[in-house]
């Protein structure tokens, strides 16, 4: 398994995918950086300021933790790109030469997946101590204040993203048409659940992004502000979340082994 | 002899299709088999069943009687080459036999010795996406042979090779079974491969037609042969034939071919009646007219298959035969005379001297042909 993980990981890392993804995580962090810095500043503090400096614990746990706000978005797109990419370019031909038995193939991509999202996860951090930590020090902010939120973000983003990854996977397992799993979950993530959460009272907290929004207060030890929406605590959201994608994957891997690779 | 893949009563009934119908062949070890048949014929199937890549719908499909999903390793047993558009584009074509070999546990020190092998070693680096359909099809061949495996699986391996590429193809087959391993090599054109195969398997609507070796195979051939005839008076040849009644083929506007006919029969008329010629070539009996009159003459015993509207190895009625004499009916259209100094001596006006008149010159005997 260990050696079907690394040939994956060779795999992933050979193609552009995972680097566009990335390059465009880290755009798409620094744009949500400066919208940090620029939100109005609070009514009773001086109101000329075109710009705030985060300061309250709530303001530095946002900056710290901006990378999670879409980069759960990435994560999902990594797992369904990295599955379906293999139908699409056929390779998975010589896949299932090398490995007949269908499932072990995608255990070994869940098990990259949830890495990549994972890896995905440490560099938006990174990026974001040293974009935001930029930002912060330029503005007259203190560098540290924001190190000290490092530790109640970080566990549950990274957790987070790997979850989204197992999730790609198994939707992609399910869907291997790349350009129709790909609207699949963005349409589901962008509209559909949006669409459920409005309708249907309770709904909220069973949805992937409840469950993950639950997984992510893993190092939080309260449920932070998430009580208006009923979330689950952190580990149940984490084993709803991993069920939603274990279940597409043993569906996925099920369908997979009775299919003709013609 | 030991086989190394045996394929048993093999059926794949794909929705509303049966692509293989009962097919039954093994490939002896150590030796060469081609597996011939035209597009269509359920070849590329059988060999995906083969490998485990399409569910078998009834019977079996072994490696010494293990099915390709048993057995462990398998890249180190069996390597096959399927089709030379599965590579990511955007990745090198080293990584791309690294992640193989990784996946399989194979030393990376084997993915140089594999572009080497297939002569990619300067090009390794490249992407995929930047290769030729050759350079693919050479390094599908480097993939399978990443395992060091006993056994060759290949589909259409000369598909997009220049005939540079395809001698190299033959050589290299050749060196394969020499060292001891036993190939599997699938082809539409018998002509590719008859360099190349010891066994030939043929199959035609996803039926067997025939397994022999190719020696048997080339015997059969030997007993077809034929004259080709070039000539700008070629229609007036033509009609002289046909009044004859003796069969030909329009190879080309101004070249017919007529099976069976011997240089000592054509010479003569050829030069009786003062027809000019460009081009008299002597035609052997060629393996591809074997192949081609198995499979055709197969698909038109199966029901709803084409029909087949010549028997390309011995027209019945075939030759013109001088001694029964019977003589052919003025062929219309021969004009009197033969518009050059008369012959001599001079044929009798309107009826072509030779066609149907005694002997002079006997036609060779033809086999096959009424005597």
């Amino acid at each position: 398994m260990i050696r079907v993980v690394r040939a994956e990981w060779l795999k992933l890392r050979t193609t552009a995918v995972p680097w566009v993804l990335t390059g465009i995580a880290v755009l798409a962090l620094g744009l949500t950086i400066l919208g940090l810095f620029l939100q109005k500043p609070d009514f009773n503090q001086s109101s000329n300021a075109g710009y705030i400096v985060p300061h309250t614990t709530q303001q530095l746990n946002n900056l710290a933790g901006a990378g999670l706000s879409f980069g759960y978005l990435f994560a999902l797109l990594l797992g369904v790109l990295c599955i379906t990419t293999e139908f699409r370019h056929k390779t998975v031909t010589t896949a299932f030469l090398v490995t007949p038995n269908r499932p072990v193939f995608v255990v070994g991509k869940l098990i990259l997946a949830a890495l990549a999202g994972a890896a995905l996860a440490v560099v938006l951090l990174v990026a974001t101590l040293t974009g935001g930590g930029l930002a912060l020090v330029a503005r007259g902010g203190s560098f540290s204040s924001l190190l000290h939120q490092v530790p109640s973000v970080a566990p549950g983003m990274i957790l987070v993203m790997a979850l989204f990854g197992i999730l790609g996977v198994g939707v992609g397992s399910l869907l291997t048409n790349q350009v129709a799993a790909i609207v699949t979950v963005l349409g589901w993530f962008i509209i559909g659940q949006t669409i459920l959460v409005g309708l249907v009272n309770g709904a909220a907290r069973w949805v992937p992004t409840g469950a993950a929004s639950a997984a992510a207060n893993v190092s939080q030890g309260h449920r932070d502000g998430a009580a208006s929406f009923q979330l689950f605590n952190w580990w149940q959201g984490t084993l709803l979340m991993l069920a939603y994608g274990l279940v597409f994957a043993v569906i996925g891997s099920a369908v997979l082994t009775q299919r003709d690779i013609s | 002899m030991p086989s190394a893949i045996e394929i048993t009563h093999l059926t794949k009934q794909f929705r509303g299709v049966l692509a293989v119908n009962d097919l039954s062949f093994e490939v002896a070890q150590g030796r060469v088999t081609g597996f011939l048949g035209p597009n269509g014929s359920g070849k590329t199937t059988t060999l995906r069943m083969l490998l485990g890549l399409v569910k078998v719908t009834g019977g079996s499909a072994t490696f010494g009687g293990r099915p390709y999903q048993q057995i462990e390793e398998p890249v180190r047993h069996v390597g096959a080459v399927l089709e030379a558009t599965s590579f990511h584009p955007s990745r090198r074509a080293e990584d791309h036999l690294k992640m193989v070999a990784m996946s399989a546990g194979i030393p990376l020190i084997r993915v140089e010795e594999v572009l080497d092998l297939v002569g990619l070693a300067d090009v390794g680096r490249r992407r995929v996406g930047k290769f030729s359909l050759g350079m693919r099809q050479r390094l599908q061949l480097a993939t399978a042979l990443l395992g060091d495996p006993e056994i060759l699986i290949l589909d259409e391996p000369a598909n997009g090779l220049d005939p540079q590429g395809i001698q190299w193809l033959r050589t290299f087959i050749r060196h394969q079974a020499s060292t001891g391993r036993s190939v599997l090599v699938s082809s539409h054109l018998l002509s590719e491969m008859e360099e190349t195969v010891d066994d030939v398997v043929i199959v035609s609507q996803g039926q067997l037609v025939l397994q022999t070796t190719l020696a048997e195979l080339t015997t059969r051939a030997g007993t077809s042969t034929g004259m080709r005839v070039r000539s700008p008076e070629i229609g007036r040849f033509t009609d002289m034939l046909t009044a004859s009644a003796i069969t030909f083929r329009t190879i080309a506007p101004d070249t017919i071919s007529i099976d069976g006919a011997t240089p000592e029969w054509l010479g003569p008329i050829l030069a009786e009646h003062r027809i000019v010629v460009y081009e008299v070539a002597y035609e052997k009996g060629s393996l591809e007219d074997v192949f081609l009159t198995l499979t055709h003459g197969f698909e038109a015993a199966v029901p709803g298959g084409p029909s087949s509207t010549n028997d390309p190895v011995m027209p019945a009625g075939y030759g013109y035969q001088s001694g029964t004499g019977t003589p052919a009916p003025p062929p219309p259209g021969i004009p009197e005379g033969f518009g050059g100094p008369p012959p001599s001596p001079p044929p009798p006006p309107g009826i072509p001297e030779g066609f149907g008149g005694p002997p002079p010159p006997p036609p060779a005997p033809l086999p096959g042909g009424p005597s």
